[in-house]
């Protein structure tokens, strides 16, 4: 490895500690006045979780979209973009729904409807993008918007079946919120498929390399490309969901990190993919700092607002500097 | 090692592209597939490099159906240059290059000979979306350089469309070395003195049949040229004696 990416590495984990003795420390109190203190052994918990549930978040978020800018050849492509988080959106609001009418609680639960939605969402924008054998890039990024669209009046469905009561906890949950609250056990459980799924897709890094060719030079030199893409669509869509498990629909994360990480580094997908989760994490920690500065007088800041302002406005420096590269 | 083409055809839904295309070819030889356009030399190179699944009919390399080929099998035994090369990264010419021994292994050796060869050694670090046409071009031919095993077949389609004629020269001088280590070098082509100057056979095209086929100064003539492109052709010859096909 040259010593530029491993001084990169160091730099963007410095910047992530950095930004977690933050969130650590950084104190607001009930008249609004910050202060950098450490905090009392309960409240060291309430902001641990977050802490930690960014990390998972951010780097799943992040990978999830660099795998699905090389399967889909787009610089465009991210979870959000292609409906993967509006599909698990829909999966969990189906599931919150089903639980409050029939008073009993599903097997997975919302993990489950997650899951499902994303992946259910996904072959529905691969197979709707399919001409003459192959995906075209840019019919894909149309479907996916058109099945983002889709799931959001489904969402917007069961929003109205619920009681005005249920309404606001659908809302605050659609804004997108780092979890206060939340078993260490599924955490790590969470933490563990994350890391396994971006060890994966790191290790598919010469292959990604390879598949960035068009598809009759990929497979000229001898990539398999329907399994590749068999494999980064699982992985993708699973660590997508994972994300929107633990934090709802995030936007922008999952755009915004692959074309940062690209900024800093060029070469293999293997370190790429390293890069792209560190800085992804670095993204929504990074917001979740932003919010506990910013008070509107209505309270902290849901971090999916956090993340679509600071990820839109990145995202279209990016594409007036001609940045948006896959 | 012989290729051998049996009864190609192949439909993109109801529209047939090439269609009982017969044909053999042994190594050493290179090839020139010429035709009008929309005749369906792509579609046959793609058909012989084993990228597109013929509808009817097989290709066989040494016996063996390419169109069964696994990925590596394929890799080692037919590289391809297309028309226009696409990369979506943000990669070096070098790295793009470096692809080419994906399946094969990395080869420093192999990628520094094929960017010396089609002289971008001193362009190795410029990055691939950057470079001009004919850059990604001769880089294209370089990655299958790095990538082909001699004696195997190199497949290219319209390999010099955008290079000059330093560069033209240099890529003929390339394809013909090629074949002397063995290699069968099928190259689909527009330019016909080109085709004239380094190509042993030729095929030629016309609405997805093979209409012509054979050694190239038999099947090259100014009457065979005018019934395929439907225009007058004559032969002209130059100071040093060399005859060319020209446009009167």
């Amino acid at each position: 490895m040259r010593l530029k990416v491993i001084l990169l590495f160091v730099f963007l984990s410095l910047l992530l500690v950095g930004a977690a003795v933050f969130r650590l420390f950084i104190t607001r109190s009930i008249d609004g006045e910050l202060s950098f203190v450490f905090p009392a052994h309960n409240i060291l918990t309430y902001r641990l979780v977050p802490l930690v549930a960014a990390l998972i978040v951010g780097s799943a978020l992040g990978v999830s979209g660099m795998g699905l800018q090389v399967l889909l050849r787009n610089p465009l492509a991210s979870p959000w973009i292609l409906g993967l988080s509006s599909g698990a959106g829909l999966g969990v609001m189906a599931t919150m729904f089903v639980e409050h009418t029939t008073g009993n609680s599903i097997l997975g639960g919302q993990s489950l409807g997650a899951i499902v939605g994303a992946v259910f969402t996904l072959l529905l924008v691969f197979g709707l993008s399919r001409k003459r054998g192959g995906i075209d890039p840019m019919t894909m990024v149309l479907v996916g918007v058109v099945i983002s669209v889709l799931c959001g009046a489904g969402i917007m469905i069961f929003q109205h079946l619920v009681p005005m009561g249920l309404r606001g906890s659908f809302t605050t949950w659609l804004m997108g919120s780092l979890p206060e609250v939340e078993s260490w056990w599924r955490l790590g459980i969470l933490g563990l498929i994350v890391f396994g799924g971006i060890s994966l897709i790191a290790w598919w890094g010469p292959t990604l390399d390879a598949a960035c060719l068009s598809d009759d030079e990929a497979k000229s030199v001898g990539v398999d490309l329907p399994r590749i893409r068999r494999g980064l669509f699982l992985a993708s869509s699973l660590l997508a969901a994972i994300g929107v498990i633990l934090a709802g629909p995030i936007a922008f994360v999952g755009l915004i990190a692959p074309h940062g990480a690209r900024l800093m580094m060029r070469g293999s997908h293997r370190l790429l993919a390293i890069a792209t989760a560190l800085v992804g994490a670095l993204l929504l920690l990074g917001a979740d700092d932003i919010r506990q500065l910013v008070d509107l007088g209505t309270g902290r800041l849901p971090i999916g607002i956090v993340t679509s302002v600071i990820g839109g406005l990145v995202f279209l420096v990016l594409l007036l500097g001609g940045r948006g590269r896959v | 090692m012989r290729l051998r083409l049996s009864d190609v055809g192949v439909r993109y839904g109801v529209r047939t592209a090439i269609r009982d295309i017969n044909a053999g070819v042994d190594g050493g030889k290179v090839v020139a597939v010429l035709g009008p356009n929309a005749s369906g030399k792509t579609t046959l190179l793609r058909t012989i490099a084993g990228l597109q699944q013929p509808s009817s009919g097989f290709v066989e390399l040494d016996g063996a159906r390419v169109d069964k080929l696994k990925p590596h099998d394929l890799a080692s035994k037919i590289a391809w240059v297309p028309r226009v090369a696409e990369v979506a990264g943000s990669f070096s010419i070098r790295k793009v290059i470096e692809l080419g021994r994906y399946a094969l292994g990395p080869s420093r050796q192999r990628v520094e000979g094929a960017l010396s060869k089609v002289d971008l050694l001193s362009r190795s670090e410029s990055l691939w979306y950057e470079a001009s046409a004919g850059m990604r071009q001769r880089a294209s031919i370089a990655r299958a350089l790095a990538q082909r095993t001699p004696g195997g077949v190199l497949v290219l389609d319209e390999p010099t469309s955008a290079l000059d004629l330093r560069h033209l020269r240099m890529v003929g001088e390339i394809l013909c070395q090629c074949a002397s280590e063995g290699d069968i070098v099928i190259a689909a082509m527009h330019d016909i003195s080109f085709a004239l100057e380094i190509a042993d056979e030729v095929f030629v095209l016309k609405e997805g049949q093979l209409v012509l086929a054979g050694a190239t100064k038999a099947v090259l003539t100014p009457s065979s040229l005018g019934d395929v492109f439907g225009v007058d052709l004559a032969w002209a010859t130059d100071d040093a004696g060399n005859r060319h096909l020209v446009h009167p």
